[in-house]
């Protein structure tokens, strides 16, 4: 092989790889249309009082379960609550639970995972062996007994999915760090003298995080259904409070005569489950290509 | 050591693990507020009573000893008192479980029903038409809350043909399999999408693979290709993932049997949740904990059966 064949070849393949380059750091479409979906669920969800033609708590006894009008554009519940006002003010309920019911976990288990997995030996140990006995328990029948024990509510909530749900974090952030901390720009900082806490926070982790925060997305879809079903047996969010898995269940009896009111607050969670996945389907994909 | 010997250490393992499930079932329930005393005695009790009540419930010993005792009891398949309807809770579970093990083995044969197919189909076309499709879907069912799609089930097949009823199990055999056929297929729509997507990938690392490859070049006919090497390559880590999804089947069929007024084991911990019943919540936390055991013990053992490769890994 001549060096004019090798230079030729060299140069094939560096513009192959430029193409290549500019493809890669381009996000694809259908995470933009999920951010545009999830965008407008925040929007809604901040300006709720705004939008929301009615109080959702207002009860009109005499004028139970109407049929949508212009009045009331998805009707009446059986207490004669304004069934488009609940769910836009679900929003502000279901939004903020579902996002931190996947991230304080996520925290959670990557702090105690990143403990473990840089310092070893006892703390390693302690983290690892508890998170074996919290995974051999189904997820959400775990989380009903917590919710049960802590008492109903947003606060016992949150608890609940974070003592259940940091296991996975934790052991996806260890294997991270046992394959980082042998990395040479580890050695060489801890050569120079920083401190443990320092190469943690500033060296390790950032490098280490990128799985965390790709799976972030379905687990805030997996959360959110997780606080849909919760509610729906009556066992998440407290009534009166408007939320969509509870607002489900209070139109189920009325489903052969006002189908809408279970069905529509489902579509309302497709639509905020289907924004999430695109974008967490995207971004899988833009990593790994 | 043989397969006997992968099989016994596995079943030792569990035993540290089941300890530590009903350390932890009892833990959960020691922290609930509320006095299980001043339940059973009522509000206008005396404090005498209250006392007495404590005393025959050992709730005045120290929490390692009532810890022994309630580990002592579970064993002997004690699991104590409803607190509403008085009765044993083991009693309770045993009524109640037949119809949960219906919903399971038909909502598990409804899941193979489906992602096999579409599993084969698309691994075998990845990448076209069909195969984007059924991603597709399998993203939106994903996000479809499985109790909604079966009050959707109710509306638009129930109610319509009056074929199946929109709630309740029936009295007679052919009643049970009329009311389990729509929760099944409601169970089936939210695991399947995880299924077919493993057994994609399980397939297409597997027709990748040199001995296929071998085996196409003397002259192996695809059919036969695919049921003598493909699809027995790919069983094992679809099994693996069916079983690693128990958890996720066992709430699927809590959700399902309140949607459907089922009276299995999963309505039954929803009903105990929302009457504050202590003694039933515990009895079926431990219930729905000790199948996820079996179930994955027995994946275990099966894919051993099936990959003699696995006791070498072990």
């Amino acid at each position: 092989m001549s060096l004019a064949d090798d230079l030729t070849t060299q140069s094939g393949e560096s513009s192959t790889e430029h193409t290549f380059a500019t493809e890669r750091t381009r996000l694809p479409k259908r995470v933009w249309v999920g951010v545009a979906i999830v965008g407008v669920y925040v929007l809604v969800a901040v300006f709720a009082p705004v939008l929301a033609p009615y109080d959702p708590l207002a009860q009109h006894l005499l004028d139970a379960l109407a049929n949508p009008s212009s009045a009331h554009w998805l009707g009446t519940d059986e207490l004669g609550r304004d069934v488009f006002s609940r769910l836009i003010f679900a929003f502000r309920v279901d939004l903020p639970v579902g996002v931190l019911g996947a991230v304080l976990p996520a925290i959670v288990g990557t702090a105690l995972g990143a403990i473990a997995g840089y310092f070893g030996g006892w703390a390693d140990a302690l983290v690892m062996r508890t998170a074996d006995v919290f995974q051999a328990f189904p997820t959400y029948i775990l989380i009903i007994a917590l919710v049960f024990a802590l008492g109903q509510g947003v606060v016992s909530i949150l608890v609940a999915f974070t003592l259940v749900a940091w296991v996975a974090y934790a052991r996806l952030i260890r294997g991270e760090i046992l394959r980082i901390r042998g990395l040479d720009y580890v050695q060489a900082a801890r050569a120079a003298g920083l401190p443990s806490r320092r190469i943690l926070g500033l060296h390790v982790l950032p490098n280490g995080i990128g799985q965390t925060l790709v799976y972030l997305p379905s687990d805030i879809v997996l959360a959110t259904l997780g606080l849909a079903a919760l509610s729906f047996l009556g066992l998440g969010i407290p009534l009166p409070t408007p939320e969509w898995g509870a607002m489900i269940a209070a139109g189920q009896p009325f489903i052969r005569d006002q189908w809408w009111l279970s069905t529509v607050p489902g579509l309302v969670v497709v639509g905020f489950g289907l924004g999430l996945s695109l974008i967490g389907e995207g971004v899988e994909e833009w990593t790994q290509r | 050591m043989g397969r006997f010997g992968f099989v016994l250490r596995r079943l030792l393992l569990t035993i540290p693990l089941l300890l530590g499930i009903v350390l932890l079932v009892f833990l959960v329930l020691k922290i609930t507020p509320g006095d299980p005393a001043r339940q059973i005695v009522g509000l206008r009790a005396t404090t005498q009573q209250l006392d007495q009540v404590r005393q025959q419930l050992g709730l005045n010993d120290p929490v390692l000893v009532q810890y022994l005792r309630y580990l002592g009891h579970v064993l002997h398949g004690d699991l104590g008192y409803s607190y509403k309807s008085l009765q044993p809770v083991s009693d309770m579970i045993a009524e109640r479980l037949p119809v949960t093990l219906w919903l399971l083995t038909f909502g598990t044969t409804f899941t193979l029903l489906i992602s096999i197919p579409l599993g084969t189909i698309t691994a075998l076309q990845p990448n076209r038409p069909i195969d984007h499709a059924v991603r597709g879907a399998g993203l939106v069912a994903l996000t479809m809350p499985s109790f909604w799609v079966g009050i959707v089930l109710i509306l638009l097949v129930a109610l319509p043909t009056g074929l199946f009823p929109a709630g309740g199990f029936g009295d007679t055999f052919p009643d049970h399999v009329r009311s389990i056929i729509l929760p099944a297929i409601t169970l089936a729509i939210s695991i399947a999408p995880f299924q077919i997507r493993s057994m994609r990938t399980s397939m297409i690392n597997v027709r990748r693979s040199d001995y296929v490859a071998t085996g196409r070049s003397m002259g192996l006919s695809e059919p036969r290709l695919m049921r003598r090497f493909v699809l027995r390559n790919a069983a094992p880590p679809t099994i693996s993932v069916l079983a690693l999804n128990v958890g996720y089947l066992l709430f699927g069929a809590v959700v399902i049997e309140t949607t459907f007024a089922l009276p299995g084991v999963g309505e039954g911990i929803v009903l105990a949740a929302r009457g504050r019943d202590i003694p039933a919540i515990q009895g079926y936390t431990l219930l729905f904990a000790l199948l996820v055991v079996a179930v994955y013990l027995i994946a275990d053992i099966v894919t051993a059966v099936m990959d003699p490769r696995v006791e070498i890994a072990s």
